[in-house]
Order: structure tokens, then C-alpha cells, then sequence
């Protein structure tokens, strides 16, 4: 099973960084798993499908505004609440670039194989290099929920 | 009574875009206002940084055209060394920005502006988007759409040297050339990418062209404004992408003025309104009127129909012949019917695809010399694109070891900003007279207002056509809400 684990973030918004921060955390861990492919990107929508094509799942970080308490990690699925980058892409909502690849025949997961992990962010807006501190403290807690779904859902084929 | 009209394009995500629309005391429009969130301390993140870093910072300002800020950056590096790059390194950069162009035009057309026309303005909001187009006109374009965007970005990638952002552009050219190997993988998709353009324009004949109500939309008084228009040619007055001068055309068409990048002080002021943080460029030589348009108002367009206006000609075959049969069609140059925008995007698809060929297929391309290395100490510099959206400007200045000191942008949407509110007031103004309000439709017309300048703002304005919750509050002047319209909330 073919799994690509992708980062989704602007470095440069502070808290909209952290997907790109667990995903680095992340290619050091998984190193040693050749079915397992680690990246960064910054835009969601068909971008994001498109990357996602050839492999058997798709596991995304990002970060996410609900109004819960910064660093709350949020486990969610491409129909369900959207995160920072799956849902204000420029073209199309990950749900809708989904269907799509899949209606003209694209290779992708299948939908319950696209998780999608959300840190709740706590400022999104200001030009900063680093996440604030809360979110900063929840990078471990997503980088386990990672490697827990790799886990569990690995070990179902 | 004095009413206010609120459309709030909810994004759980963020600090939301707002559309305020502002009705007279007869009930009839008098402005609208697109507030978007605002970004915070840009500037102060960069000074004291050195010069040589904004290329990749900028391009990561916002995901939707980094190519655009990294390639202005990468000029205004240029400008600021003081150097000249050889010429494989100037054709490099236009060709990565060809392909960079061909690629983001066909996203818009496929999945943004495409879909109210292919699908239909007044279709379902669940229905207009990229997959209503495909489940409209087939797979097979869907398939032809994915491979179009993935040859553009693998192609990026191989030239700019990393993943996501190009990190390539350097002051006096750029970081790596390429191969003979690579310059024919380059040009054999260039020439798909043509065909693919093509096979767009076509489409976009069949689809709107042919469908006499398109037209009739296009052409009417909801979507004009009669502004000046602002864009970059080279030296036959043909449009260009990477470098020029700028050139800014009335109202009527007659040439207003013809500027280097570096004297746009000259040229363009900012206005700013109290209930924005955004300013409004304007003509400095005309005036701020206001958000009007006409031949006294400094207000200006940068958008794919101005650059075709400004010019005399495209300097491809296909994308001229193409460029003269929209000016045939719509009544002669300037055209000002804002929905043509999208057509004009389509000649400039096929204009960049010819481009990325011819650039692949130069003799010099393959070249090794693609850099000087600066000797002269900074001071200051000024570089300039056409961004997809509109002109775009990087102003640095730095002290003599090149650390910022402080920077100025314009970007590509900037410009648009007062046309967009008044495209949006004027969408508006049709469906709310004398206090009723045409609710049927009048979410959908306002979001193809502001949707054709392909604004990128903030991401509130990105989503799919349809998907953007919306709220339209109308009040009456003391406050209460005597009407409330709303999409997408759940």
C-alpha cells in the first residue's frame, strides 16, 4: 500500500506553517518506509488531487480554524469541515477536485483512505516564521496521530 | 432611509471577505465595498532581511501565483545589482513563466470562470464547478485539464530546481540552465499545450460563443465599465508577460501613457478609503474621482482584456488570429464588456503555449551563460510582470550591503481593486431597484462580477463558483434586518 503523507501550509503565516512543520518532523520518522511518501505543499484544491494520484492513500496535515482551543487536533475526511488549504485553494474544494479526478478516471484513494489531520491555529494572519506557542507544543500530538493512522489503516491489507 | 446590504462570503477558515452594498435613500445602489481580511505586517517581516531571499519569500506571499512574484522579484534583484542578465538567462525566466502562464490560465478557465458559462450562470451552485463542466462536455476534457496542469508543474519543477516554489531566479540571471534532453521534453509539450489551447478556444465557441444569451450576457450594460486600461508590451506593441514597457490606454483606446517599470511613481498613486486597509492604485496624471469610470477618472484596469487592449497584436500566429477575431466579434478595440475577460484569458493561453514553443526551440536556450554575478552596490530597484492578474511590482531598497530597508509591491489584484467594486456595484444595480430586490440570481451575477478579474485577495474569493457561502443582510437605517438572503449555510 502506497501512502503519501503531504504537509499543507504558508511558512511565512505563522500558525498556517504547521502542517510543513509535522511533515518535516514526519520524514525523519519514516525514513525507513519506502511505501510511505513524505512532502510539503501549499496549495489544496486540484493541486492537491492531482499529487494524490497513484497512490492507495492520502494522509494530509494542515492547519484549521473551528474556534476550538489552539493545538486541538482534529481527525477528519475530505466531505467534512474544511482545513486552511483543502478547502480555500484557488479552484476547487478537495471534495470537489476529488470527485472530479475520480469521475474521469484518475488513480486515487479511495475516499475513507484520505484522512485528513487538522491543527487548530491560533493566528493565520501574521507574516511570522513560527507557529505561536500552543501550536508549536501540539506538533508531536499530530506527528502520533500521523503515524497512528499509518498504522492502523496500514495493517488492514 | 439609508439601507445597507451585506453579502458575507463565509469561510469557516479564516477572517472572511465581506461585500457591503450601500442603497440610496430611494432604495437604488449607491456603491458596493469588497472588504477582504487583511495579512499583517508584511513589510516589517521583510526589512532587515537580505535582498537576495525575497524571490522565494514572495513567491510564498500567497499560493495561487508565486511563479509571478518569484519571476518580478528575481527583476527587481536585477535592478537593484545593477546588471544586465545574458540572454539565455532572460529567455529561461520567460519560458518557466510561459509555461507557469498556460498552466494557471487553463485552472481558471477549467475550474473558475469556465463553469457559469458551461455550466450556466443560473445552473445550481452544487453544479457549477470543474465537475459539472466535465459531466457536461465529457471526461475526456477532465483528463486533458489534469495532464495540462501536471506537465506545467513537473516542467517548473525540473527548471526552478525544487518541489513547490522555484528557487532559481538570482540577480543577473539564474541558478541553473538546461539540457538538450530537457529542452525537447520542454517543447514537446509546449506543442500538446497548443493543441490544448486550441481545443479550449474552440470550446469556448461552441459553448458560449454559440449560445446567443452568453453573448447577450457578455455584452450587457451589467458587465461594462469604461476605464483605462493598463498592461505590457514589447517593442511592436505586442502583449508580453515577462518585460516591456508599460503601456496605459483611455477609455477611447488613444495612448495615455508609455512607462519603464521603474518610473511607475510617475504614473499610478494610491487612494486610500477609511474602511479599508487595501488602497486603490489610480492614474496619478487623471485623478481620483472615485469609484467611477469614464475618461476623468484615474481608474484603471490590469487584467488579460486590458493587456489585449493595450496592445496592437500578439506576437504568435495563432493567438493573432485568434486576438482579431474577439476584437471582430465584440466591436473593435477597446473592448470594455468585463466578461470578456475570459475570452481574452483564452488568447492569452494560446499566446503563452506558442511562446513556451517558440522559447523552447530558440537556439540559445540551452546556452550555458545564464548569469553575471553583481559587482555594483544596491541601492534600489524596481521589477515588473504581467502577473495573471494583473500588473505586478516589486520595489526594493536596501543599504550598501543589500539588507532591505523597505519594500513597496503592487500586486496584480491591486489594480483591479476599485474596477472590481464597481463591477460589483453594478451587477448590483440591476437586480436592486427602488428597494426590491431581485433575489433569484443576484448572488450568482455579483460573484461573476468580481469572478472575471479573478481576484486573489484572500481566499474567501477563491472557491469554487457555488461554493462560497454567501449572506446578503439588507438593514434598514436603524439597524433591523428587514431581509436576509443566504447560500451554503447549512
Amino acid at each position: 500500500m502506497r501512502t503519501l503523507v503531504l504537509g499543507l501550509g504558508n511558512p511565512l503565516l505563522s500558525d498556517d506553517g504547521v502542517g510543513l512543520c509535522v511533515a518535516r518532523e514526519l520524514r525523519c520518522r519514516l525514513a525507513g518506509r519506502p511505501d510511505v511518501t513524505v512532502d510539503e505543499d501549499y496549495w489544496g484544491g486540484l493541486r492537491l488531487m492531482e499529487r494524490m494520484i497513484g497512490y492507495d492513500r492520502g494522509i494530509v496535515v494542515d492547519a484549521i480554524r473551528t474556534g476550538a482551543e489552539p493545538g486541538t487536533i482534529h481527525r477528519l475526511h475530505a466531505d467534512d469541515l474544511p482545513t486552511r488549504h483543502t478547502a480555500s485553494a484557488h479552484d476547487a474544494s478537495l471534495s470537489t477536485a476529488l470527485s472530479f479526478g475520480r469521475s474521469v478516471g484518475a488513480a486515487l484513494p479511495h475516499p475513507e483512505d484520505v484522512l485528513i489531520i487538522g491543527v487548530e491555529a491560533a493566528d493565520v494572519s501574521t507574516f511570522g516564521e513560527r507557529c505561536t506557542a500552543r501550536v508549536r507544543a501540539a506538533i508531536p500530538r499530530a506527528v502520533d496521530s500521523v503515524l497512528k493512522a499509518l498504522d492502523r489503516e496500514g495493517g488492514r491489507r | 432611509m439609508t439601507r445597507r446590504i451585506s453579502i458575507d462570503p463565509i469561510t469557516r477558515l479564516e477572517g472572511h471577505g465581506k461585500i457591503d452594498i450601500f442603497l440610496d435613500d430611494r432604495g437604488d445602489v449607491a456603491n458596493a465595498f469588497l472588504q477582504v481580511p487583511e495579512l499583517r505586517g508584511f513589510e516589517r517581516f521583510c526589512v532587515g532581511r537580505p535582498a537576495e531571499e525575497m524571490p522565494n519569500l514572495t513567491a510564498r506571499i500567497c499560493g495561487v501565483c508565486p511563479e509571478a512574484h518569484h519571476i518580478a522579484s528575481t527583476k527587481a534583484l536585477d535592478a537593484l545589482f545593477q546588471v544586465d542578465p545574458p540572454p539565455t538567462a532572460k529567455k529561461l525566466r520567460e519560458l518557466l513563466y510561459s509555461i507557469f502562464y498556460a498552466t494557471d490560465h487553463t485552472t481558471h478557465f477549467y475550474a473558475l470562470g469556465g463553469p457559469d458559462f458551461v455550466v450556466g450562470p443560473d445552473a445550481p451552485a452544487a453544479e457549477r464547478n470543474i465537475l459539472g463542466v466535465v459531466q457536461k462536455v465529457g471526461t475526456e476534457i477532465g483528463l486533458r485539464v489534469i495532464k495540462m496542469r501536471r506537465d506545467g508543474h513537473e516542467l517548473i519543477k525540473m527548471m526552478g530546481g525544487r518541489p513547490v516554489h522555484p528557487n532559481w531566479g538570482l540577480p543577473g540571471g539564474v541558478s541553473r540552465g538546461i539540457t538538450e534532453e530537457q529542452r525537447k521534453e520542454i517543447e514537446r509539450l509546449g506543442r500538446e499545450a497548443i493543441e490544448f489551447a486550441r481545443f479550449t478556444l474552440k470550446l469556448f465557441d461552441d459553448v458560449v460563443l454559440g449560445n446567443r444569451d452568453y453573448v447577450e450576457l457578455i455584452k450587457s450594460d451589467a458587465f461594462v465599465h469604461r476605464t483605462y486600461n493598463m498592461g505590457t508590451v514589447d517593442d511592436n506593441d505586442h502583449v508580453n508577460f515577462y518585460d516591456g514597457a508599460i503601456r496605459v490606454v483611455g477609455p477611447d483606446g488613444a495612448e495615455h501613457a508609455r512607462y519603464h517599470a521603474r518610473d511607475y511613481r510617475d504614473y499610478v498613486a494610491e487612494h486610500v478609503e477609511p474602511w479599508s486597509y487595501l488602497k486603490f492604485p489610480f492614474l496619478k496624471k487623471v485623478g481620483w474621482k472615485g469609484l467611477v469610470d469614464g475618461e476623468d477618472s484615474g481608474v484603471y484596469k490590469a487584467t488579460p482584456l486590458s493587456r489585449l487592449n493595450v496592445a496592437e497584436g500578439m506576437a504568435t500566429p495563432l493567438a493573432q488570429k485568434e486576438y482579431e477575431r474577439m476584437f471582430d466579434t465584440l466591436g473593435g478595440k477597446p473592448v470594455h464588456h468585463t466578461l470578456a475577460t475570459h475570452w481574452a484569458r483564452l488568447v492569452e493561453l494560446l499566446y503563452a503555449a506558442e511562446r513556451w514553443v517558440e522559447l523552447a526551440r530558440d537556439s540559445e536556450i540551452t546556452g550555458d551563460d545564464y548569469r553575471v554575478l553583481p559587482e555594483e552596490t544596491p541601492v534600489e530597484g524596481v521589477g515588473c510582470v504581467e502577473a495573471p492578474r494583473g500588473t505586478l511590482t516589486h520595489h526594493y531598497w536596501t543599504d550598501e550591503r543589500g539588507i532591505l530597508t523597505r519594500v513597496n509591491l503592487i500586486v496584480g489584484t491591486t489594480n483591479n481593486y476599485a474596477p472590481i467594486n464597481m463591477s460589483v456595484a453594478r451587477a448590483a444595480r440591476h437586480l436592486i431597484k427602488a428597494g426590491e430586490v431581485v433575489r433569484e440570481g443576484l448572488l450568482n451575477r455579483i460573484e461573476m462580477a468580481f469572478r472575471a478579474y479573478d481576484p486573489c485577495m484572500a481566499c474567501a474569493t477563491h472557491n469554487l463558483p457555488g461554493g462560497m457561502p454567501m449572506e446578503v443582510r439588507i438593514r434598514s437605517a436603524d439597524g433591523t434586518i428587514v431581509e436576509r438572503i443566504t447560500r451554503g449555510l447549512g
